[in-house]
């Protein structure tokens, strides 16, 4: 634990942290742009870094990307990230009330308080998670891979034939290259490039940033600038007020921890879970959505414990639940931190580092949102074709420092370009990511257990928790189709 | 735009291009050496056949669809020529970039590009504006990224021509 400190509180990882949750805060509250595509960004980066400072950048950025959403959506009525949608409702009337300073301090004391609930939960589940994983063999693994893949039906949007045809994809740009069981080349037609395969990060990038960037140069010219209010400044919430929500905070932040733990689900359903949840318990339920304090604390306490929540599948089983936390995923990877039960045993002191640099980074983030903020929102005003073009060239030096190759550059561009072509078909994005990311592991352990078996089918059947991850893969897809039905009734 | 209409050709398309995926595989993708052992072209198979089922699916439900009339169809808004020509504009720059960062480097081909993308994509006029965000921007990074984080940029293949 003292190791895990003094690693945590070493000057390069302090300042990695600062600045994670600087960029976070910055693409979080500007509409248009994700944390998403800032941990894209800001991996390739992460290379040369040892692994603390390098996993304390990316944590910094997706704890400040989760809060900084509430900036826009207090002061602009337009949500920064999909998660805070639902601080709008009430966080937007405070500031037309003239409580803007009052809604974004309620916010950021929420977000601190739903993620450093959610990080207590998800240390003491960890282990224990990853303690019945040690004992899953090739079967046991695909099944749970196959249970991971099944979040294509949250992140399917609309459709889920459509989302299923994203994860298709996704899985079929996995097969491009040096194929690692036998050693064939698949579909890279001599190209010694592709042999590498397509690469995680390369594609991240593509499939993540440049629809944004052609939505933002095509925004330019439309509309009118965004008016940002002058001389706002975050106000702490009075005890009295923050007493009176303590027993809702907790309860948020329960729902948001339990949510974030369910793969696929994410930040947007906690949030307006949660805000349903107090509105219908609340002795003033009838001022939810004109301005109504508690409507800012509940969301923002709940899209913020996703973030502990999200963090124990992919920790103790290797499986990311969104987009962000699959580009987690690739960072522990690069940095030889493999997740899985075997994670506690070699990397014990890395792992109590992460929870402090989260820790930290909360820090961080209530400094610059509580004494910082009037400088911040200015961000909020910088016209975003500007954005567009750093943008571009951010997703260049990022493809090109994850081999320095050009080759990736290119494959960047198409990729980008794939990414715009499925958005205009009405074909999600996160469904591909997923499939590239856990593609590899599916198609690894449904060979090696076949080879185990002697191509006895049977071996998939025969666990208890195979069937058990069968069962809520059965169930995630049943409940996706009922709701859907339901939703079309309607 | 219908929706139903966009079902229909995408799920074709799709069809289309999952025989197509699983025609090179069978082509290219040698298949198991042993018995029991699925082998390397397995999956490759497996994943053209469900994105044929799911081209089928998709097809099947346009047809449906159009077939029933019994909702108004869902229209969407089919690109407009600014769109189509700002989506190839940025791609087009990409891989412009990527070609000249190989030849003449991340400080010549970054300032070009950015220019390029203020005048001709956004059409900005203004050139101080267009040449302080060239100048500025290709500094912070070469600051940020080679100085600070040590991250070697391409220094481009043209020099010699100097």
């Amino acid at each position: 634990m003292v190791a895990a400190l003094i690693a945590a509180l070493q000057p390069e990882a302090i300042a990695a942290t600062a600045l994670g949750s600087v960029l976070g805060l910055f693409f979080g509250s500007i509409p248009g742009l994700t944390f998403s595509m800032a941990l894209a960004l800001m991996l390739p980066f992460t290379f040369g870094m040892p692994a603390v400072p390098a996993m304390a950048l990316l944590l910094g950025i997706y704890v400040g990307g989760m809060t900084g959403g509430s900036v826009s959506a207090i002061l602009l009525g337009i949500p920064g990230t999909p998660s805070a949608a639902a601080t709008v409702l009430d966080g937007h009337p405070m500031a037309r009330n003239g409580q803007a300073g009052v809604a974004l301090g309620a916010a950021v004391i929420a977000s601190a308080f739903g993620g450093l609930f959610s990080l207590a939960v998800m240390m003491m589940l960890l282990e224990q998670v990853s303690a019945l994983a040690i004992r899953f063999g090739p079967a046991e693994i695909f099944a749970l891979v196959l249970f991971g893949l099944s979040t294509i039906c949250g992140l399917a949007e609309r459709s889920m034939v459509r989302g299923l045809v994203a994860g298709v994809l996704g899985l079929m740009l996995m097969i491009v290259g040096l194929d690692e069981l036998d050693g064939v080349a698949r579909l890279t037609f001599g190209t010694v490039q592709l042999q590498q395969g397509v690469n995680l990060l390369v594609a991240m990038i593509g499939l993540f940033a440049v629809p944004h960037v052609i939505a933002m140069f095509l925004d330019h010219g439309r509309g009118e600038p965004r008016r940002v209010p002058h001389g706002v400044r975050a106000r702490l919430p009075s005890l009295a007020q923050l007493r009176q929500r303590l027993w809702l905070m907790v309860r948020c932040a329960g729902i948001g921890t339990g949510i974030g733990a369910i793969p696929g689900t994410g930040g947007p359903i906690a949030a307006f879970l949660a805000y349903d949840h107090a509105r219908r318990f609340s002795r003033r339920g009838e001022r939810f959505g004109e301005g109504e304090l508690s409507g800012v604390v509940a969301p923002e306490t709940a899209n913020n414990a996703v973030t502990g929540g999200a963090m124990i599948p992919l920790l103790a089983l290797g499986i990311p639940g969104d987009p962000a936390t699959a580009v987690i995923l690739g960072g522990l990877l690069i940095h030889g931190l493999q997740p899985g039960p075997m994670l506690f045993s070699t990397h014990i002191e890395t792992i109590y580092a992460l929870y402090m640099a989260i820790v930290l980074a909360y820090a961080f983030v209530l400094a610059v949102q509580l004494w910082g903020i009037r400088v911040f929102v200015r961000v909020l005003e910088v016209p975003p074709h500007l954005l567009a073009v750093c943008i571009v060239v951010l997703c260049v030096l990022g493809s090109y420092a994850i081999r320095n190759s050009t080759f990736d550059v290119y494959l960047m561009g198409v990729m980008g370009l794939l990414g715009y072509l499925l958005l205009r078909l009405r074909i999600p994005i996160a469904p591909v990511v997923l499939g590239l990311v856990l593609g590899e592991t599916l198609e690894r352990q449904y060979r090696t257990a076949l080879i185990l078996s002697e191509g006895d089918h049977r071996i998939f059947v025969d666990s208890g928790p195979a069937l058990f991850f069968y069962a809520l893969t059965a169930l995630t897809v049943g409940l996706h189709l009922l709701s859907v039905r339901h939703a079309r009734r309607r | 735009m219908r929706l139903d209409r966009l079902d229909r050709w995408l799920g074709i398309g799709l069809a289309a291009l999952a025989l197509a995926w699983l025609g090179l595989a069978f082509a290219y993708i040698p298949g198991a050496r042993g018995e029991g052992e699925p082998g390397p072209r397995a999956f490759p198979i497996l994943l053209g056949v469900l994105l044929f089922v799911l081209g089928v699916m998709l097809a099947a439900a346009g047809f449906g669809s159009a077939r029933r009339r019994a909702a108004p169809a869902q229209e969407i808004e089919p690109p407009t020529r600014r769109e189509a020509a700002v989506a190839a504009g940025t791609f087009g720059l990409l891989m412009l970039y990527a070609f000249l960062l190989e030849k003449a480097g991340f400080v010549a081909a970054t300032p070009v590009v950015i220019l390029l993308a203020m005048r001709g994509l956004l059409g900005l006029r203004a050139w101080l504006l267009n040449l302080s965000m060239a100048g500025g921007v290709t500094a912070v990074c070469w600051l940020v990224f080679v100085v600070l984080l040590e991250t070697p940029l391409p220094r481009g293949s043209w020099w010699w021509l100097l």
